[in-house]
């Protein structure tokens, strides 16, 4: 069976077109402005998964044609590079609300509800009375379907006419496979902060993957490009957690289930239950191991689910101990490519990322990602621009309302280099600030899904992602007005002095002083000035570190640069030098005597621009450098214990890890979350949770089983690399 | 008493300050400039002069930061140029020497106030006068009218004789930028006091209302904050033809320093107060008193004005009782009066009324 009809084949219906024919502005079709956004946001969601789904780096082609402007009718056509979709389900697909596969199942995509592209169709029809034209090729056949569809609101149901075969030629290429949309509907193009341009440009941001095309009404095409090649990590869809049950969908389920006993359909259809796990459950709710499911009373379910959700206790008076679901249903971005999604679009000084551990809100895995990208182009006394987004599908609407915003407002950004007046509020400053929950349960505030409701769980890992961004930012700052200084210092000493000297020789008629005096007395200090810079010819970073000792005395140092170890190569390391922790390299300087200046250069290969901007220098020996941190040993040591401890990690069989979350609905504290990496090997191991894990291995190929392996001690060297940016560990040794 | 030196003493005395910076450098130290403190904590009265000058706080500018180095490499190209003018007997103003600073490379200046102050700075350490340093101000000397005769230099190398009541238009005889001996000899007058007004307005409405033949007095028009060749004219007819001064001004807290600036001496230029200032000038109004006494129309200070007032109470030239009562008051008041608010009750009142009682209190 191909891709295409095993993604259409999980498809259920709902019959409730009428409702929303009543209800289009649920649907973001309540102007003339913003449907045609939520059309093509419609069309783009779709298409991104789909691909994703069937493993193919997606081209998008969006066209935009007035069609009659006095009557607003506009033209707008959409074409994927997808797998296509199967003419027996192109009518569930276009014509039936509520058809997607992903209802039903739990995890993260972007469309949750397959409300989608059905309203595009419904709306078109609505306005202008003709059905879209749909032309769908799936790979391996010869010739595409080609066929108009409309709607019956009152029977949800597709209305198909005109279906041929035809060959399907693009600027006379034949395509391979993928789906054109072409619909006419009664819309507005407005360009500005809520466009098509800007829901493209956001979505190209968070989807690296992705290659854009966009036609706009006078014809001009903007190219969003593809700036990584890795299609995101699969997901994988993860049985229901019990924390996260509402009492009907656990009635269905018990009724629905052909299971014998209680605790055989607790283990198989819930994650996160064991064998003790189930029992103990059975036991607080009061219902016999035994019991079939489907004879269960109302009174027993609503017991069951109180023993769920932690209203029943279990014989030590505290909830049934439950493992928390299995993060791996999450996608994130990752910060490498939310750096490359953002520095492609938007030109800046600075730019951090974060990815935070998954964690869980009321038994749904959900992972928080920000970015700031501060300087370049961006106005200086504007609001600074937030990018909301949710499972990789930007907010554009509805910003005030949302929690992503409010935990940015809640922020006092004074304290991080940014204008705010009073501490509240969006701040003002040359800044963008990205924020993207990934999630299986996305909760919007309204069907319109344009803003996220209020989740403390969320609104906390946002909180604490966003205020270590602004650590870095402040520090960057910092260290900019540290920079600007030293640079003074030496423009002084390079072109001032000598001038001052030259003159008054001159006037005096006197020999030109000898300066090296002077420059001592001005300076006084070891002074360390780092450059790293983007070589645009030979598409590598380079980095030069020129110590200068301007005391009276002779100053031997080693000095210590951090580096992208996790992605790049060091190359051009004339001077050698020895590898002293992850990520952190070590040179030992001859002996610098007053006066004199070395240099340490190296190149990093395999790095993008804007991938590393700023090197951090350490230094170990007596006396102070400006522009360097005196290295803390015992924190060096800490470091190099976790390196140990992740290499160990490394060894063991990857599968069984799990991340450790407290119980449902606490957040552990501590502003660093050094994620507790535990092996799973105690004796009460859970026979469960290992069977969910090894059915996921089934689905993954070789290739995806090791990047989740990657992506795991990826994350820990992140943290092990985040340590060194934690100044604060480290004593300050460029104070002055 | 600063005096003018000549062009070799002048060329000697800015040699000190480059050797200053110059045997710094050879001792291995950064260079540096040493001058007096130049704000109201460094001013002191003169008992000599009855004036203020500056005190004994020294402030030494070294290179140890990049905007102080680079004001010692102007200062050097500053000396070097004047030295060039000197040797070809050349002169320039100071707004031409800002944009001759364009080819100075590091030590260009950014801003006319920039090279305005240096050549002050050069002033005080050297003790010489801009005039010895061939430099002019661009300031716009001030204008007079009265029987009084002088003769000056024209551009020819001629002496004109010219009276400033009989030779004049109705705007009077306009001051040149240098009053020195060498350019205005005082040959003869007929009034018994000068007036010093602060507005153009006002001047107007006195010289047409014949204020200054009815009262025998010459007119003297500050134009504000005064320049210093007006202080200096004004100092020069008081001390050479004993000629008593009255100072006419708007009533707010700008005014006291224009009147403490021609009496006791400017904080900007202390290094020559005794060739500038007036000691014995008085201050006619308006003064605070007058607002309530007169009625007159009035404004709300500012938070300027305020700070100003607030900053005068500090200032040693203030410290009298006088004007401690007087900037208390207008700070309780809350407002401030122009002069010519006195139009208020009609345009011959200020000569009719207004200033005969006023310089009846002052003894006139």
């Amino acid at each position: 069976m191909s891709v295409a009809k095993k993604m259409a084949g999980k498809g259920k219906q709902i019959a409730i077109s009428e409702f929303f024919e009543k209800n289009k502005h649920f649907l973001g079709f309540d102007t003339l402005t913003r449907s045609l956004i939520t059309a093509v946001k419609e069309g783009v969601d779709n298409a991104l998964d789909a691909c994703e789904e069937a493993r193919i780096l997606p081209t998008i082609r969006i066209r935009v044609e007035k069609k009659d402007s006095e009557r607003d009718i506009i033209r707008l056509s959409m074409q994927d590079n997808g797998p296509g979709i199967p003419m027996k389900a192109l009518e569930n697909v276009f014509g039936k609300l509520l058809y997607g596969s992903r209802f039903h199942a739990i995890r993260q995509t972007r469309g949750q509800q397959g409300i989608g592209i059905t309203g595009v169709v419904m709306y078109s029809q609505l306005t202008t009375g003709k059905p879209t034209a749909v032309i769908s090729k799936i790979i391996g056949e010869e010739t595409a379907v080609k066929v108009d569809i409309g709607l019956d609101t009152r029977k949800n149901k597709a209305n198909k006419s005109n279906q041929q075969r035809i060959t399907w030629m693009e600027n006379d290429e034949l395509v391979i496979h993928g789906v054109k949309i072409t619909t006419d509907l009664k819309a507005k193009y407005q360009r500005g902060r809520q466009s098509i341009y800007q829901y493209l440009r956001m979505t190209s941001i968070v989807n690296p993957h992705a290659e854009i095309f966009f036609t706009d009404p006078d014809g001009e095409t903007t190219h969003f490009p593809r700036v990584s090649n890795n299609l995101p990590r699969e997901v994988i869809a993860i049985k229901p957690h019990p924390a996260g049950m509402h009492l009907g969908q656990l009635q269905r389920m018990l009724k629905d289930s052909d299971e014998r006993k209680m605790t055989s359909l607790l283990r198989h259809n819930f994650c996160g239950v064991s064998q003790r796990g189930a029992k103990d459950l059975l036991t607080a709710a009061d219902i016999d191991e035994g019991r079939k499911p489907s004879g269960l009373k109302t009174e027993d379910v609503s017991n069951l689910l109180e023993a769920m959700i932690g209203i029943r206790t279990g014989a030590n008076g505290k909830p049934i101990k439950l493992l928390p679901p299995p993060t791996n249903c999450l996608s994130p971005i990752e910060e490498l490519l939310i750096k490359k999604g953002l520095s492609k679009t938007i030109d800046s000084r600075f730019i951090s990322t974060l990815t935070r551990a998954p964690n869980v809100s009321q038994g749904n895995p959900f992972q928080v990602e920000v970015g700031l990208i501060f300087g370049g182009n961006m106005p200086a006394d504007k609001p600074v621009e937030i990018l909301r987004f949710a499972n990789r599908v930007p907010l554009m609407y509805q910003q005030g309302g949302c929690l992503l915003t409010k935990t940015i407002e809640s922020v006092d950004w004074r304290q991080y280099g940014l204008d705010q007046a009073g501490g509240r509020g969006v701040p003002k400053g040359p800044a963008a600030i990205l924020v993207h929950l990934a999630s299986t349960n996305v909760q919007f505030t309204s069907e319109a899904k344009e803003a996220l409701s209020d989740n403390e769980e969320v609104a906390i890992e946002v909180r604490k992602a966003i205020l270590e961004m602004g650590r870095g930012l402040r520090r960057h700052l910092e260290k900019q007005k540290k920079r600007a200084k030293t640079k003074e210092k030496f423009e002084l000493i390079n072109d001032i002095l000598p001038a001052i000297a030259e003159k008054s020789a001159s006037i005096l008629k006197l020999p030109v002083p000898d300066l090296s005096g002077s420059i001592t007395k001005i300076m006084s200090a070891v002074i360390c000035q780092e450059e790293t810079t983007w070589d645009i010819e030979a598409k590598i970073t380079k980095v030069n570190v020129r110590i200068f000792n301007y005391t009276a005395r002779a100053r031997s140092y080693t000095i210590l640069a951090t580096w992208p170890e996790r992605n790049a190569e060091m190359t051009d390391n004339e001077r050698g030098g020895r590898k002293e922790a992850f990520g952190l390299w070590a040179w030992k300087l001859e002996t610098l005597d007053p006066g004199q200046h070395t240099d340490i250069t190296f190149s990093l290969t395999g790095l993008e621009k804007g991938d590393w901007a700023e090197t951090e220098i350490f230094y170990r020996g007596a006396g102070d450098i400006i522009g360097a941190s005196k290295l803390d040993e015992k924190m060096l040591e800490e470091i190099r214990r976790q390196e140990e401890i992740n290499n160990d990690i490394e060894m063991s069989e990857p599968s069984v890890l799990t991340l450790e979350t407290t119980t449902m609905g606490e957040v552990g504290g501590g502003s660093i979350s050094t994620p507790q990496v535990e092996n799973d090997s105690n004796d009460e191991k859970d026979t469960d949770s290992i069977s969910v894990e090894s059915a996921n291995q089934e689905n993954t190929s070789e290739e995806s089983a090791e990047k989740t392996n990657n992506s795991l001690s990826d994350e820990v060297m992140s943290k092990t690399a985040d340590l060194f940016t934690q100044q604060t560990l480290f004593s300050g040794g460029d104070e002055q | 008493m600063s005096r003018r030196h000549s062009p070799e003493e002048t060329k000697i005395a800015l040699h000190g300050v480059v050797e200053e910076m110059y045997k710094r450098m050879m001792k291995g130290e950064p260079p540096t400039m040493t001058l007096p403190v130049r704000s109201k904590t460094n001013i002191g009265f003169d008992k000599k002069y009855g004036v203020f000058k500056y005190g004994k706080k020294k402030t030494i500018r070294d290179a140890t930061s990049l905007g102080s180095a680079k004001q010692l490499l102007r200062a050097l190209h500053v000396v070097e140029f004047i030295e060039e003018m000197i040797d070809a007997g050349k002169s320039s103003t100071l707004r031409e020497m800002y944009y001759i600073s364009e080819a100075w490379g590091l030590g260009h200046f950014n801003s006319q106030n920039e090279s305005n102050n240096l050549a002050e700075d050069l002033e005080i350490v050297t003790k010489c006068l801009r005039e010895d340093f061939k430099l002019r101000p661009e300031e716009d000397g001030a204008r007079i009218i009265g029987n009084v005769t002088i003769n000056e230099l024209n551009r020819r190398g001629e002496w004109m004789r010219i009276n400033a009541r009989d030779d004049v238009g109705d705007s009077g005889y306009g001051l040149p930028y240098n009053v020195e001996n060498e350019k205005i000899q005082f040959l003869e007058h007929d009034v018994k006091f000068i007036m010093a007004i602060e507005t153009g307005g006002m001047f107007d409405r006195l010289v047409e209302n014949g204020f200054d033949e009815e009262w025998d007095c010459a007119l003297l028009h500050l134009k504000g904050q005064p320049a210093r060749s007006t202080r200096r004219f004004l100092k020069r007819m008081n001390e050479e033809w004993d000629l008593p001064v009255v100072v006419f001004l708007d009533g707010d807290p700008w005014s006291f320093r224009i009147y403490a600036s021609i009496a006791y001496g400017a904080i900007k230029t202390a290094h020559i107060s005794e060739y500038l200032a007036t000691p014995s000038a008085a201050y006619i109004g308006i003064t605070p008193d007058d607002i309530l006494a007169y009625d007159l129309p009035s404004d709300d200070l500012s938070k300027n004005d305020i700070q100003a007032l607030k900053a005068e109470l500090t200032d040693p030239r203030f410290a009298d009782g006088m004007w401690q009562d007087r900037i208390n008051l207008m700070l309780e008041m809350g407002v401030k009066s122009e002069q010519q608010s006195l139009a208020k009750y009609g345009l011959d009142y200020v000569t009719d009324t207004y200033l005969p009682e006023k310089m009846a209190e002052a003894g006139l």
